[in-house]
């Protein structure tokens, strides 16, 4: 079946099946290689997207269920400015190590300071709840969310 | 040749351009940017997908394995078996006690028999389901108990004990004779999984008929070679490996990458035509080799001012199905067993035993997490029958420089844990935190843990490393290593040792990711070695490459080589900054006049050397040392416990870069967290119950606490770039201890296994107060 | 993971076009959130041939009060019930309880009728309902009728849904003024966890007597399940810590919890932490009761 869907601003007109998840069609037949395949049960976080600019689990979301809707993944923000400050802070705080958790974090922060520019470090911390990360154990990665805030006030 | 002071002695310079900086790595950006290519973003439409077909019995022997159903399922292609294999089928790291594909017989619950080969997942698993094998199923040993009965059936010929290991120094019924306290405790760790969160993988593509390249996930690229091309029975040339960004690996890709990474290339090679095997979680969390459980039996004798008199270890390692690793694993632990402390006499018994359980393999800290967890845990309970504080004891005891290890290795230099105790006994506010603190339901309490961790490959094996260094035309630099890029950064670590020798601009250099045909082997990522052995290799290599541009610059600039500096990628005259040459214009001088541009680095350390007998001798070249303090608070009412806040504290000899270095240890910390109080992998007659995300549980970012900054103690080894030791390992060593010796604190309780999870310690908590 | 087997999806638009499919349609279910269900289809616990996804019907997602009733549409999402204002005004146990299912990702898109119809015995929407009060509406193509939730859960993981029945909106009373409730949850770790245990308390406080008590456990039972014989402890009573704590510790033997071999916490540890739970889900409650005089 022929699905028809915004992807990172521009549209996508694409094959798919009634039972490949939004995830393979991103990886296998877009060549989105940013989401990342984790666990396939939602709970790592790796294959996180934004879906109309809530981040989700693209494992657990059916193909045919974008239809209509906006997909946004790390691809489609490298010119957005707020997106710029989280993936400096990023990388001035050390907050990136073996990288496969990076791009779903990054949605997940960018959501979160698109909502609230201010958040507390709680709020930072619950925002990235459901993406984990193996590496850094969280502590720059909450620091940089942080910094990042500050960054796109000014 | 001594490293430390290239610095001074080599560039005549007293000031760092980049070394000790915090400096932006060089794949940062990529990854942000989710660009970095891991294995699995290689794999392009029409690469054959590879399951593996697996042994779903603990212990039996195969009397039937008919794969034509497999054979007739639509969009299957091949299925593999044993018979083709046209090399060796034997795939074991130390021991040859492991087929590549098992034929006659399996050993755990997840051993592979086949490989099936189809056009895509859906079709590979059907045809999974469709092979059928007829087992005669054996008993089985799950436990240590089990396997060393008398009459317990032998897993392999050579029976259930794989290897043995001992230590003999000094004369321990002497010095318990001189002991006032005792403490016997016996402690049990369990499996833990690396959970990286990219799974495993590995890609293979034939070129003609007489060679493969693989991409994989790994942390060895030559040992994949040599493991690939074991199976193929063809020449190591023939074979090409090239790791790719790897999501974590923690150890666990070094054992992973061979056996993944070979069963791509037979699929490959057989159908002629790419083919990729990726893992998904459940194969990852059930099936991967993981860190060996141990049961440590320790006897720690002190008189009555708290000196160290004696020390009785015993040690079983539970290996699982196969040996693996055991041999460096139960060797590390047994040269660790007195922790970084000089205990004058002490005898180590250590044994590997097979269970049929999945096997066990490397994983961070390796054996010493189990043993510092033992020793540490005794001396807090020595403490206590002492009426001393933890950390006066520790530092009546503490490694020094003139004092000697647990092997007797005689340390005379490099030795930084004292300062890092005194270091995280200040920041913490120990003495204060001392004090009983209960509000409600909550007692808080603070414990230390200190830990030892011998730097590169065990068991004396001799060990180097090697890279290279191209100068092009353009001025800029093609750095190339085999040490691998698992998040750690290490390569990036080697980039600003070669910037710093250079004087060439950090983001002018490219690190090349390895691929063995065409680089010189560094030799493995693990034990910490990476950037003490490889990164001294770069610095070699640098070093060579110097003395040629340094030579041309001189002769160009018309002054004594004595007299060149080089600098933010210009070489000039000292006395006189201005007249110069840019590395480009250099570079081409070079070409020009035939002097290489490119240099080969090796190191190798000094020679290590010990006695089997005795297990006495010199163990490693270098020991990184850390101490870390943790603050718990425990709900009394529930068992749940907080980690508030940890003070850690590392000597590093140098720090090439002190914002990976936190990194570094801040994500041990967080791997100790999860082994010290949730991770818990559960099995039913040899079957993982919990092989998953959502039942075996790893911190997520809710649980982090509050860190303090890291206290960077700096006791250069001599023999390494800069001075620099390996940081990867030692801080998860010592958090844990340090969490579970706060919650003896808080609660009078001391634990002898892990995790202490909120029922386990409530469980305990409310039986002590009957 | 398996690969997702085979289905027909259909998209319908409105509720009447989603009932009839359902009816029509052997071997149909329905999809909200999805994120069980995925799992579901993956592990084979799931075999429908067709597949109703409720996405495209606008009508079942919304928030609303009117005449006294919270009324909530069963594919509203968690995440909505979390950041929704008269939920955190009027109903803010529910909104509590919501914010601590699954993350983010997952609130984004599970929806609360899902979480309900998963039957999973420590739902964490359920306890908090469960001590509103909440009534659910099932329809089908025969018209709707109404249902206490607590009979909504038949069994762990199966719901009261014959073939062709679709839960459509779950409805409790605004609460009045001296009332307060409180969610209590024990997961094994901070963020993004299943309960081992959870616990939620409803009180209406007439000065200092309890006019009217609702407590409910998650995973502590075969469903999640309202506790009446401690709730009639508690009616009429004058509230004090002692009244609290006879409550709270009579949980111990009111409680069923999972006597398998391998359940995520032993049996004792559940009887042991739903008298600790209780204490604090009453103890919350009062106090936010007594806040909330007027």
């Amino acid at each position: 079946m022929k699905i028809s869907f915004t992807l990172n601003g521009k549209k996508a007109e694409v094959e798919t099946s009634t039972n490949q998840t939004l995830l393979d069609l991103l990886r296998d037949d877009l060549g989105v290689k940013s989401v990342k395949k984790g666990c396939e049960a939602g709970e790592c976080g790796a294959c996180t997207v934004l879906l109309d600019g809530k981040p989700v689990t693209s494992c657990l979301i059916l193909a045919p269920q974008v239809e209509n809707r906006h997909v946004t993944t790390v691809e489609g923000l490298v010119e957005d400015e707020l997106m710029g400050a989280l993936r400096e802070a990023f990388m001035e705080d050390g907050a990136i190590q073996c990288g496969f958790c990076t791009p779903g974090v990054l949605l997940s922060a960018y959501a979160l300071l698109k909502e609230n520019p201010k958040p507390t470090e709680l709020e930072v911390k619950k925002s990235i709840e459901g993406n984990i990360c193996r590496c850094t154990g969280y502590f720059k990665i909450i620091e940089a969310v942080m910094d990042a805030a500050e960054r796109a006030d000014t | 040749m001594e490293y430390d002071n290239i610095l001074e002695n080599l560039l005549g310079r007293s000031q760092f351009l980049v070394v000790g900086k915090s400096v932006v790595r060089a794949d940062a950006l990529d990854k942000a940017l989710g660009r970095a290519k891991f294995t699995a973003d290689y794999i392009q439409k029409g690469t054959i997908v590879v399951k593996v077909v697996r042994s779903t019995q603990p212990h039996a022997r195969i009397k039937r394995l008919d794969v034509d159903g497999a054979l007739r399922t639509p969009g299957v292609h091949a299925v593999l078996t044993a018979s083709d294999v046209p090399g060796l089928n034997q795939i074991g790291y130390a021991i040859p006690d492991q087929p590549f594909l098992n034929v006659e017989k399996v050993h755990y619950i997840g051993d592979p028999i086949a490989l099936v080969c189809a056009d895509d997942e859906w079709s590979a698993m059907e045809g999974v389901d469709a092979v059928v094998i007829d087992y005669d199923p054996l008993p089985a040993n799950f436990t240590i108990d089990e396997t060393l009965k008398k009459d317990a059936i032998h897993i392999h010929e050579s029976g259930n004990v794989a290897l043995t290991s001992r230590i003999r120094k000094g004369d321990v019924e002497k010095g318990f004779s001189e002991a006032e306290m005792v403490v016997e405790e016996t402690y049990e760790t369990p499996f833990q999984e690396h959970m990286y969160i990219e799974p495993d993988a590995a890609l293979a593509i034939p070129e003609g008929r007489e060679k493969v390249t693989v991409i994989g996930a790994m942390q060895s690229p030559f040992l994949v070679r040599e493991k690939v091309a074991h199976v193929l029975g063809w020449s190591l040339n023939q074979v090409r490996v090239i790791q790719a960004f790897t999501g974590g690996a923690f150890g666990g890709k070094d054992d992973t990458g061979p056996l993944v990474c070979a069963k791509a290339v037979l699929a490959a090679v057989k159908l002629g035509r790419p083919a990729a095997l990726v893992f998904d979680r459940e194969e990852v969390a059930a099936y991967t080799p993981k860190r060996f459980p141990a049961r440590i039996r320790y006897r720690f004798g002190a008189d009555s001012d708290g000196v160290f008199k004696a020390a009785e270890v015993d040690i079983t390692l539970d290996c699982g199905a196969y040996a693996n690793r055991a041999p460096f694993w139960l060797w590390r632990q047994t040269v660790h067993a007195a922790g970084p402390y000089e205990v004058p006499s002490i005898h180590v018994d250590g044994r590997a035993v097979y269970t049929n359980k999945v096997f066990g393999g490397s994983f961070r800290g390796f054996g010493d997490l189990a043993m510092h967890f033992a020793v540490e845990t005794q001396i807090d309970r020595l403490a206590a029958k002492l009426g001393m504080d933890p950390i006066d004891v520790r530092l009546k005891n503490v490694l020094k420089v003139g004092k000697r290890t647990t092997s007797d290795q005689l340390l005379d230099h490099s030795v930084g844990i004292e300062k890092c105790i005194r270091g995280v006994v200040e920041a913490s506010d120990w003495s204060h935190r001392r004090e009983s603190r209960r509000i409600g339901v909550k007692v808080r309490g603070v414990g230390i843990g200190c830990a030892h961790h011998g730097i590169s490959t065990s068991r004396g094996a001799p060990d180097w490393s090697a890279a290279s260094l191209i100068l092009n035309e353009d001025g800029t630099l093609t750095y190339r290593t085999t040490i691998c890029e698992l998040g750690q950064g290490t390569p990036f670590g080697h980039a600003k040792i070669v910037s710093e020798i250079l004087g060439a601009p950090i983001d002018s250099i490219r690190i090349e990711i390895p691929d063995t045909d065409t680089m010189p082997n560094a030799r493995p990522t693990h034990g910490s070695r990476g950037l003490t052995l490889g990164g001294t290799a770069a610095a070699d290599a640098a070093l060579k490459l110097r003395q040629h541009m340094v030579k041309v610059a001189a002769g160009l600039l018309e002054c004594d080589e004595g007299s060149i500096e080089m600098r933010d990628g210009r070489a000039y005259r000292k006395e006189d900054p201005s007249t110069g040459i840019e590395f480009k214009e250099l570079a081409q001088e070079l070409y020009v006049r035939g002097v290489s541009p490119a240099a080969y680095g090796f190191f190798v350390p000094p020679r290590r050397f010990f006695d089997p007998n005795t297990g006495l001798g010199v163990s490693y070249p270098a020991y990184t040392f850390a101490a870390t303090v943790a603050e718990v608070e425990v709900d009394v009412e529930t068992g749940q416990v907080e980690v508030v806040k940890i003070w850690p504290a590392m000597d590093v000899g140098k720090a090439i870069d002190p914002l990976m270095i936190e990194g570094q240890i801040q994500g041990a910390i967080s791997q100790g967290i999860g082994f010290a109080l949730m991770e818990d992998l559960r099995l039913e007659n040899g079957k993982v119950l919990n092989p998953n995300f959502t039942d075996y549980v790893v911190p997520s970012s809710l649980d982090t606490p509050e860190v303090a900054e890291t206290i960077i103690v700096e006791e250069p080894y001599k023999h390494s770039a800069f001075g620099a030791k390996g940081v990867g390992e030692p801080a998860i060593i010592s958090i844990v201890p340090a969490i579970t010796n706060a919650i003896y604190h808080a609660t009078g309780i001391s634990f002898n296994t892990v995790p202490i999870t909120a029922e386990r310690l409530y469980t305990v908590l409310k039986r002590s107060e009957q | 993971m398996k690969p997702i087997p085979n289905f027909i999806l259909h998209r319908p638009e409105t509720l009447e076009e989603a009932l009839k499919l359902l009816s029509e349609l052997e071997g149909s279910r329905p999809i909200a959130g999805g994120t069980d269900l995925l799992i579901g289809l993956r592990e084979g616990d799931c075999k429908a041939k067709h597949l109703v996804d409720l996405g495209l019907a606008k009508e079942l997602r919304y928030i609303r009060e009117d005449e006294g009733m919270i009324r909530i549409g069963s594919t509203t999402t968690l995440a909505q019930v979390v950041e929704s204002r008269l939920i955190n005004a009027k109903a803010p146990v529910l909104s509590e309880a919501s914010s601590l299912v699954g993350s983010v990702q997952i609130r984004n898109l599970a929806t609360i009728g899902g979480n309900l119809c998963n039957a999973s015995p420590g739902a964490d929407t359920a306890p908090p309902l469960l001590v509103l009060g909440a009534e659910v509406t099932i329809a089908s193509r025969n018209g709707s009728k109404s249902m206490t939730l607590s009979e909504l859960f038949a069994g762990p993981n199966r719901a009261k849904l014959a073939s062709g029945e679709l839960l459509t909106e779950i409805y409790f009373p605004v609460t009045p003024a001296g009332s307060g409730a409180s969610f209590q949850k024990l997961g094994r770790r901070k963020g993004c966890t299943l309960s081992l245990i959870n616990a939620a308390a409803y009180l209406e406080m007439n000065g200092e007597a309890c006019r009217e008590a609702r407590v409910a456990f998650g995973a502590c039972a075969p469903t999640p399940m309202r506790v009446l014989d401690a709730e009639v402890l508690l009616r009429g009573v004058k509230l004090d810590i002692k009244a609290i704590e006879d409550v709270s510790s009579a949980c111990y033997g009111l409680v069923q919890p999972s006597t398998r071999a391998h359940a995520r916490a032993s049996e004792e540890y559940r009887r042991e932490m739903s008298c600790v739970l209780m204490r604090r889900a009453l103890t919350e409650a009062w106090q936010r009761a007594r806040r909330n005089m007027r």
